[in-house]
């Protein structure tokens, strides 16, 4: 039973949004039915996996294909911990769109688009075969690359065009170390290739060439810029590719590979920390300076995904279940602001924060939506990002790393000062033009529900952190 | 009895709730709701602050432990803030009637109450952490709804207690590790290396919610924009005692802080430069409420050299001090209150002589600034006495710095006293009444503490303040009738540093003729005006120097991420650019060029067979 929901869940998007574009020519109202149904189905699917994972048992299906290609899929805790992640912020931004993409051209592509990215998401989440991994993370590539470059003017695709070159030249980058190990080990199969590797730890080239296609993914320095351009995009599609999905696609990985299924030499302890301090002071750095209001967010997420990177890397279980509820709270409150971000942008025509101000007087539930995913990605307690904010450092003081910890903590300061100025600049002094009225019904349910979750998930913190610590426990375990 | 604790914060923050979900137009039934949830609160403190309990319950795991412990210390901070959230509520009713915003008032208000017993209560650093940074949002909201710009003041008022919440959270991450456990209780650690720096974090944490310098800045300003009642109830009374109370738990608790160490040295030298800084500047001010937020910080700088003597009567004193303090300087900020909602204006420069239209309120001025002074007998003068006792212990210097301190807090006050109530009554006055009753009563009722915390200071120092101390420690020796440590010399000294300011407000007085620039002779003094004129212009505000670095670093971040940039957008593309018009220089056309490639080709595909048979 557990094996067949498995195949449903990457299934019924991936096949299904090549229906989409035939049913939007009928009805386009059952399109963003359905496309929303599949999404939905996915997040039932996980949904339905929790209590099973949660007794220990890892559900997996495998079909067998020769030269070590074995399409093989394996729900573990941390995999169910993320497909409900991305599942359920892709089913919000799904309703959303049904208000923002109302009135654009190119509808059909767009659900397309959205559908397939998540079923390919799922795909990555799910594969337990590095083959299937690259060839889900390419769709997903590919699908980003159309949907940046959704307004077709030409700025808009020379900055899809730079997304899809950086990433893809990171995932090329990535499968050589694929066939690195491979070469060692004589299969693509994280099993197998386990297996074979016993307790050492990955060679380290195989594990710095992988780590270049993560960290393309995952828009961290130095390949991060292809993030902020890409702001350009739809909000809809901002707050699934930078917030919720796509940037998360590498952080998932480096916890599949480095943390979950292999062991890496302790030198990488010391260096993705730095990487990722650096990182996350440099972009909230240019985030404070930036005056676009999706850039700004967008090189938030840069940012926030240091954090990740840093509870990943430093090596204790305190700082892996810091970084998984990162990637969760992360993913409700930035996911939040971008679709305010969005709102604004479309009822007033532009991200200027400079041509914006006083919107709070017009746009109330908007502002305060805003300001609630704000204070959960500062980490303000009681909302869920203190929890991660405080794991994520506790990992790196545990380990030492105090130098590392502190200039996240300059990165945590400048996250203050950033999204208050954001916040000050866009919503409070004086109104500058036209007053802007609030954004649709679906609009703003959809970011009410964002920042609603993003309180919710702090005052009950004690689910999800159950959750992250079962995923946690089942890691040392392996 | 345990199992009742956690009341004392679902029923303020319940009670917040409601508030908020009830619309504008009802009226009286949010100013009930918010008097019935303090009323409770105060009942069942008064039932439970006397016994020991815990109370705990699973929460996130990693050391997240929700354990709330009642216990004399916590018990004792828990009293003073049910009794201010009682009071101040009961005075808002009144004086928060037709203002804007009143649902948030109030559950901001009660929030602040519950995140505050919530924060004593904790029994686990993480849990503290949690209630403590939450209180950020509530001080947030309540300047924030004082107006129209006041925003840019809730803005600065994040930032800076924000950013010392974040070195709180690096401390309590690095104190649980190094103990292995997030447990306040028992924690125990050394003040050198690697928990030393745990200290100093943690210290900050502690002494910028207390508002010592140099986390001060954002206080007066919030004095200007945020409703009055929030300077009484939050930067007046719950922060200081929550700022002192964890300070003290730190030094006397977690970390076994004696005198002569390096962190005993570092924190005696913060509460003088806290002390007289913040006093230099109370003095000038022209504002009823700015001169008021002031010596909300100026006095912060006495519990902290207290406790930082790391001597018995030095931290008897600094703790007696926060109790007092939070008392007369709530007063202060409602006499204050009742100028501003009668009179119509704080502005110093305005008013005068209204001694005879609001008689109640004058005297209830006149018993906290006497007490804020430190005039004997009011409470006020035993806990300075004390702090006097540990500092000339430790150092005359800071003993000399807090003497000097007290010399300009009793000056400010003659100031303040004489250019609002004394004087000539203006004409727009005349009519001024007396407050309302609802307003006077939490007045009187502090004051008369105030007076009773002076006359029996026996009483609060051996129920509430010297079992705070370990027992082991020898608290110093109290004369049975007053309770106070009192040494003739020091009380000398106090009594000619109050007579000293009394003639140097005559001097001033007579100088220029009016009260409110009866310290105008050291304010234009040759050698502080300078100095004057650049603290008031901002520029040696923290707060604004600290912008100008977090601008610089972006700057440079911003940098940093755009030469990036142009590596893929201009260095990537020209070189792609250039091998492309190199191969295609290759590709031009010609017959013999395309033969000459092939043949190359051949030699070299000849060559590698040769060479791999």
């Amino acid at each position: 039973m557990d094996n067949v929901i498995l195949l449903l869940i990457v299934g019924i998007p991936i096949i299904g949004s090549c229906i989409l574009p035939y049913v939007g020519r009928m009805s386009a109202g059952l399109r963003n039915i359905l496309a929303l149904g599949f999404v939905s189905a996915s997040l039932a699917g996980s949904l339905m996996l929790v209590p099973d994972v949660l007794a220990g048992k890892i559900p997996s299906i495998t079909f067998s294909f020769p030269l070590g290609c074995n399409f093989i899929l394996c729900a573990d805790r941390l995999a169910v911990f993320m497909a409900i992640v991305s599942s359920s912020v892709g089913a919000v931004v799904i309703v959303y769109s049904f208000g923002y993409i109302s009135h654009y051209r190119h509808q059909d592509e767009y659900y397309f688009m959205v559908v397939l990215f998540l079923g390919a998401m799922m795909g990555i989440i799910f594969s337990g075969n590095l083959i299937f991994l690259y060839v889900f993370w390419e769709i997903t590539a590919l699908a980003s690359w159309r949907l940046i470059g959704f307004y077709r003017e030409p700025r808009d695709v020379l900055r899809a065009d730079k997304a899809f070159l950086v990433t893809v030249f990171g995932a090329f980058v990535m499968l050589l170390g694929f066939l690195m190990l491979y070469n060692q080990t004589g299969s693509f199969d994280l099993a197998a290739i386990k297996a074979s590797l016993k307790t050492n730890p990955l060679p380290d080239m195989a594990v710095f060439l992988i780590l270049i296609g993560i960290l393309s993914k995952s828009a961290t320095l130095p390949f991060h810029t292809w993030l902020p351009d890409a702001g350009i995009a739809p909000s809809p599609v901002t707050a699934l590719l930078h917030a919720a999905v796509l940037v998360k696609i590498g952080v998932y990985v480096f916890a599949r590979l480095f943390l979950v299924t292999f062991t890496v030499s302790g030198i990488w302890h010391t260096v993705v920390p730095w990487v990722a301090a650096i990182s996350a002071l440099v972009s909230a750095g240019a985030a404070l300076v930036d005056t676009d209001m999706k850039r700004i967010i967008a090189y938030s997420t840069v940012s926030q995904i240091g954090f990740i990177f840093l509870g990943l890397s430093v090596g204790c279980p305190v700082g892996a279940a810091g970084a998984l509820l990162f990637i969760l709270m992360h993913g409700l409150a930035k996911g939040g602001l971008f679709l305010c971000a969005g709102i604004v942008e479309h009822n007033t025509g532009t991200k200027n924060i400079t041509r914006l101000g006083g919107l709070i007087g017009t746009m109330p539930v908007t502002a305060v939506s805003f300001l609630f995913c704000a204070f959960s990605v500062m980490g303000i307690p009681p909302f869920g990002g203190f929890f991660s904010k405080y794991l994520v450092l506790a990992g790196a003081v545990e380990k030492g790393q105090m130098l590392v910890a502190f200039t996240f903590l300059a990165g945590a300061v400048l996250t203050i000062l950033y999204l208050f100025r954001l916040f000050n600049m866009v919503f409070l002094g004086e109104a500058k033009g036209a007053p802007a009225r609030e954004g649709s019904p679906v609009m703003v349910l959809s970011v009410t529900l964002l920042a609603a979750l993003s309180l919710v998930s702090g005052i009950y913190i004690n689910y999800p952190a159950h959750f992250a610590q079962a995923i946690v426990k089942q890691m040392s375990g392996m | 009895m345990g199992n009742y604790i956690p009341l004392l914060i679902t029923v303020p923050c319940i009670a917040a709730l409601l508030i908020l979900s009830i619309p504008g137009r009802v009226r009286f039934v949010r100013e009930a709701i918010a008097v019935l949830a303090v009323t409770v609160n105060l009942i069942v403190t008064l039932i439970l602050f006397r016994g020991n309990a815990t109370f705990s319950m699973p929460w996130a795991g990693f050391g997240f432990e929700f354990i709330l412990r009642m216990y004399h210390f916590s018990g004792f901070i828990v009293l003073a803030t049910a009794g201010f959230g009682f009071l101040v509520t009961i005075y808002s009713t009144v004086f928060m009637n037709g203002k804007k915003y009143l649902g948030q008032f109030y559950a901001y208000l009660l929030l602040s109450v519950g995140a505050t017993n919530g924060a004593v209560l904790a029994d686990n650093l993480a849990l503290m952490l949690f209630f403590w940074e939450g209180l950020l949002l509530f001080v947030f909201g309540m300047i924030a709804i004082g107006g129209k710009n006041a925003f840019k003041t809730a803005t600065k008022s994040f930032i800076i207690v924000g950013i010392s919440d974040l070195c709180m959270l690096a401390g309590i991450a690095l104190a649980g590790y190094l103990c292995g456990t997030l447990k306040i209780s028992a924690i125990s650690l050394p003040v050198a290396g690697l928990s030393g720096v745990a200290f100093v974090l943690l210290v900050i944490g502690a002494i910028s919610k207390a508002g010592s310098m140099p986390f001060h800045s954002w206080i007066p300003d919030a004095a200007i924009d945020a409703p009055l009642p929030f300077m009484a109830i939050l930067p007046a009374s719950l922060e200081k005692l929550l700022g002192i109370y964890f300070l003290a738990r730190i030094t006397l608790d977690m970390f076994k802080a004696i005198e002569g160490t390096w962190a005993s040295m570092l924190l005696m030298i913060i509460g003088v430069i806290t002390i007289l800084l913040a006093v230099m500047m109370a003095l000038i001010q022209k504002d009823y409420k700015k001169l008021l937020s002031y010596h909300a910080i100026s006095q912060v700088g006495y519990m902290i050299l207290g406790i930082g003597t790391m001597v018995p009567a030095g931290i008897i004193g600094g703790l007696f001090h926060m109790i007092n303090h939070a008392l007369y300087k709530s007063c202060l900020f409602l006499t204050g209150g009742s100028v501003e909602r009668q009179a119509g204006t704080t502005d110093l420069t305005k008013l005068g002589g209204l001694l005879r239209k609001m008689p109640v309120t004058f005297t209830c001025f006149f018993i906290a600034a006497a007490s804020i002074s430190g005039v004997p007998p009011f409470n006020g003068f035993f806990s300075k006495e004390l702090v006097y006792d540990g500092a000339l212990e430790r150092g005359f210097i800071f003993y000399a710095g807090a003497l000097l301190g007290s010399f300009l807090t009793a000056a400010s006050f003659l100031k303040l006293g004489h250019a609002a109530y004394l004087g000539t009554l203006r004409e727009e006055h005349k009519g001024v009444k007396e407050a309302p009753l609802p307003m006077l009563v939490p007045m009187i009722a502090i004051a008369s503490v105030c007076v009773f915390f002076g006359l029996w200071n026996s009483f609060p120092l051996r129920h509430f303040i010297q079992p705070i101390l370990p027992a082991e420690s020898g608290a110093p020796s109290l004369p049975i009738a007053t309770g106070a440590p009192l040494s003739t010399g020091l009380v000398v000294m106090t009594l000619i540093a109050l007579a000293a300011a009394l003639l140097n407000h005559f001097y001033g007085y007579k100088k220029t003729g009016s009260g409110v620039k009866a310290s105008d002779h050291i304010h234009y003094a040759p050698a502080l005006r300078g100095i004057y004129d650049k603290a008031e212009q901002g520029i040696l505000d923290p707060f604004n120097i600290g912008m100008h670095w977090a601008a610089f670093v972006s700057r440079v971040g911003w940098l940093c991420d755009r030469a990036i940039d142009w590596l893929y957008n201009v260095l990537i593309v020209q070189a792609s650019l250039l091998i492309a018009s190199g191969i295609r220089r290759l590709h031009n056309g010609s017959y013999k060029t395309y033969i000459l490639w092939s043949l190359a080709g051949l030699v070299f595909v000849i060559y590698f067979l040769l060479r791999t048979v």
